[in-house]
């Protein structure tokens, strides 16, 4: 008897500890910054993108700011090794010991984090909110695709419209003087270049991972159909069930089924001169030329269908992610300072450019001169930029990437092994998708 | 008479009390092993059962009672009883395969005689590395244009879709583990046959009876508890794969490869059910316990040396 209570006291003494570490602190009132005095700097905790190129970048921009702002200091970390940044982050949250502010939250992120109160408004809470959007010129990029639930709590940071890479010794051997740039101009090339089991026109992501639905399938189908919407949020309906979606997919199983396109993973087919044509991010620019350098390409706009309307610009998704202030921090008036400071100056998001390739979000990128000398000397980073106007981020809702799993059990997936016909698995994907909607409403 | 009394009082008052003490030492030794214990296991465990019954998003402080609501949504999940299938999928590849393997490693180290220390390091070293390390190192291997399809091509002109076929993916990630696995069961079956005494080997042969009937009759039966252990291991094993999936195959190609773990990851951290994904996590502690007691009462025997 005396044992276990020995035990459970000891039991007891521990859990009192465990609890302690794990029940957040109350937030304590806001300090702002003209509060804290030179003795008693307030530290913030920012974390930023796992990514060696923005590593560098942040720590410029953290050291510049630390320098000059000796009562606000930033204490700053990439996101702590995980399976993926957003589940670190929400265990971060879960267990109190989330940032002040993290970079690298996609829309779809941000509104689940919303949907928990995890993050703050800050359009309600900072009354400069809108200066800076106009200061920073994302304005109309903010109201076009960045609102959610009446309110705005992400500052983005860039904005990757995705492009197809075509390698040029293969366009040659083709033929084509001119790349692909519709479903028509890809099945000519592969009819030119394609020794089944060896070599194919285009490669489509993998279906493996719910992320890849948005290079994949949601590229083409915002290509296809000029940049509409594929999802009714506020309605849990789906709409990408049309023409373009159905062009997407039939495109897709022509493909697969002429063997245009890989069933299997290969290593990177595209430099190797396996595949054609695949979908990229600028992200993949710099290390390409690093480790390729004698790989040549030309960048397109993903393809279209053969009626697309001549002359009209080609849409594309938008690989863009952004600045949160989490709701846990107790120094949110000092953590907007910091945001402030980076998002009105210009020559910050030069840098960014300059740094990572990946192309700010800002409505005077392409006629700023500012990026002019950049563009000039990098035209590829360039073909990007151009793609800005015409980029469409994804769909607004806390149901990502149950959606984008569903599109890609029901859907992809049986298109890229052909044990579906395109029609019966844009009805499974629909169905199963607005049964999610409807439950988790 | 005064002897009996006294006898008799002695049997009464019973043994001697003498004034308990607290072995601080001990409860001091044991101590870190229980921390390590209440902190990591049964701490979470506790927590993860508590929550099994309420509704919550892991990110908001609310969460809410819904009795067996979420062990209800399990039975009725198609992905679960999905899960389920896989497991067994791979079960029935990893079980015979990491045993013969390791068997078979086993009685090749019994017979080194110089750096057995050496062998056993090298094939351990497999079990010591990081899964996310030579899951990355197998993706690439067994890519469509990774060195194995290219020597396959080279010879057959064939590439064997290891990964991405529904059929073989979950045979291929098997193979992966029992990579993984082999050093470390081998070495329990080293164990296992340096137990058994040379005499009775030496015995058989003078009885006649050749290598294949002193291994059938005597290793096999000796090495039972060797067995045992290898084949608890292995069940227990068979429902927490996680990381060669995750990375390798994210649970495809059309769900072939979705174990318990995975699907139990991705409802909680990606679809934030932490409730469902706690309520999974505990019907698959108990298919896993049930699992293994099958195991053990189909295997296990008494064995006397």
């Amino acid at each position: 008897m005396r044992r276990l209570s020995v035990f459970l006291a000891l039991f007891a003494v521990l859990s009192l500890l465990v609890a302690a570490c794990a029940v957040p602190a109350p937030p304590a009132a806001q300090t702002g910054p003209e509060e804290a005095s030179a003795e008693e700097a307030v530290t913030l905790t920012f974390w930023t993108a796992p990514n060696p190129l923005q590593e560098a970048f942040w720590k410029e921009v953290v050291d510049e700011w630390n320098a000059t702002h000796p009562a606000i200091q930033i204490d700053w970390q990439v996101i702590p090794a995980g399976a993926s940044s957003e589940e670190v982050l929400l265990t971060a949250i879960a267990t109190g010991t989330a940032p002040d502010i993290s970079t690298n939250i996609f829309s779809g992120f941000a509104a689940q984090l919303v949907s928990s109160g995890a993050i703050v408004p800050l359009d309600e809470q900072f009354p400069d909110f809108w200066e800076l959007a106009e200061t920073r010129k994302m304005r109309s990029i903010l109201e076009k695709g960045w609102g959610y639930q009446g309110h705005y709590y992400v500052l983005p940071l860039y904005n990757n419209p995705m492009r197809y890479w075509w390698g040029t010794a293969l366009l040659n051997e083709a033929g084509m003087d001119e790349p692909p740039l519709t479903y028509g101009d890809v099945k000519a090339l592969c009819e030119a270049i394609k020794i089944p089991g060896e070599r194919y026109a285009i490669m489509f992501p993998s279906p493996k991972n719910w992320w890849d639905r948005w290079f994949g399938f949601l590229t083409l189908y915002y290509a296809a159909s000029q940049g509409a919407p594929y999802l009714d949020v506020e309605k849990g309906e789906v709409l990408f069930d049309n023409e373009y979606g159905m062009a997407v997919l039939n495109f897709m199983n022509d493909m697969f089924r002429n063997e245009c396109a890989p069933t299997e993973s290969l290593a990177n087919p595209l430099e190797n001169g396996l595949v054609a044509g695949s979908v990229r991010g600028p992200w993949s620019i710099i290390p390409t030329a690093e480790k390729f350098p004698d790989f040549e390409y030309v960048v397109t706009t993903p393809p279209v269908p053969d009626a697309y309307p001549k002359g009209q610009p080609v849409y594309t998704f938008a690989d863009t992610k952004g600045m949160v202030l989490f709701a846990q921090s107790r120094n949110k008036e000092a953590a907007w300072e910091f945001m402030k400071w980076y998002f009105s100056d210009v020559q910050h998001d030069v840098s960014w450019l300059e740094a990572t390739n990946l192309p700010p979000v800002r409505e005077d990128l392409t006629t700023n001169s500012l990026f002019a000398e950049y563009f000039d000397a990098n035209p590829k980073v360039k073909a990007y930029a151009e793609g800005v106007p015409y980029s469409v981020p994804p769909a607004l809702t806390p149901a990502t990437i149950e959606v984008q799993r569903l599109m890609g059990r029901e859907m992809i997936e049986p298109i890229w092994f052909g044990t579906k016909t395109p029609e019966q698995a844009m009805a499974d994907a629909v169905k199963a998708i607005e049964d999610y909607l409807a439950l988790s409403k | 008479m005064a002897t009996s009394i006294s006898a008799q009082e002695r049997v009464s008052a019973g043994p001697a009390k003498r004034p308990r003490r607290i072995h601080w030492i001990a409860y001091l030794l044991v101590a870190p092993y229980v921390i390590y214990n209440l902190v990591f296991w049964v701490y979470p465990f506790v927590w993860g059962l508590i929550i099994a019954f309420q509704e919550w998003n892991i990110v908001s402080p609310r969460k809410e009672w819904v009795g067996l609501g979420n062990f209800q949504q399990v039975v009725t999940n198609s992905q679960f009883w999905n899960a389920l299938w896989v497991t067994a999928k791979f079960w029935i590849v990893f079980l015979p395969a990491v045993t013969v393997a390791s068997l078979l490693l086993a009685l090749m180290l019994q017979r080194v005689s110089h750096f057995r220390g050496f062998y056993i390091a090298a094939y351990l070293a497999s079990y010591t590395m990081a899964g996310v390390a030579y899951s990355v190192v197998f993706m690439l291997l067994l890519s469509g244009n990774g060195l194995i399809n290219t020597w396959i091509w080279k010879l057959f002109h064939v590439r064997v879709p290891w990964f991405t076929d529904p059929r073989l993916a979950m045979i291929s990630i098997a193979m992966v583990v029992v990579w993984k696995f082999v050093g470390y069961y081998g070495l329990i079956f080293l164990a296992g046959l340096n137990a058994i005494p040379r005499e009775l080997y030496d015995a058989a042969a003078v009885d006649g009876a050749n290598a294949w009937q002193r291994f059938l009759h005597i290793t096999i039966p000796l090495l039972n508890p060797s067995f045992t252990v290898v084949f608890v291991f292995a069940t227990i094993l068979s429902y927490g794969i996680f990381t060669e999936p995750y990375l390798i195959t994210g649970g495809g190609p059309l769900g072939s490869t979705q174990t318990f773990m995975l699907l139990i990851y991705q409802k909680t951290f990606e679809n934030l059910e932490a409730g469902l994904g706690s309520a999974m996590a505990i019907s698959m502690a108990a298919l896993s316990f049930a699992s293994t007691g099958v195991v053990r009462r189909l295997i296990e025997r008494e064995v006397a040396l």
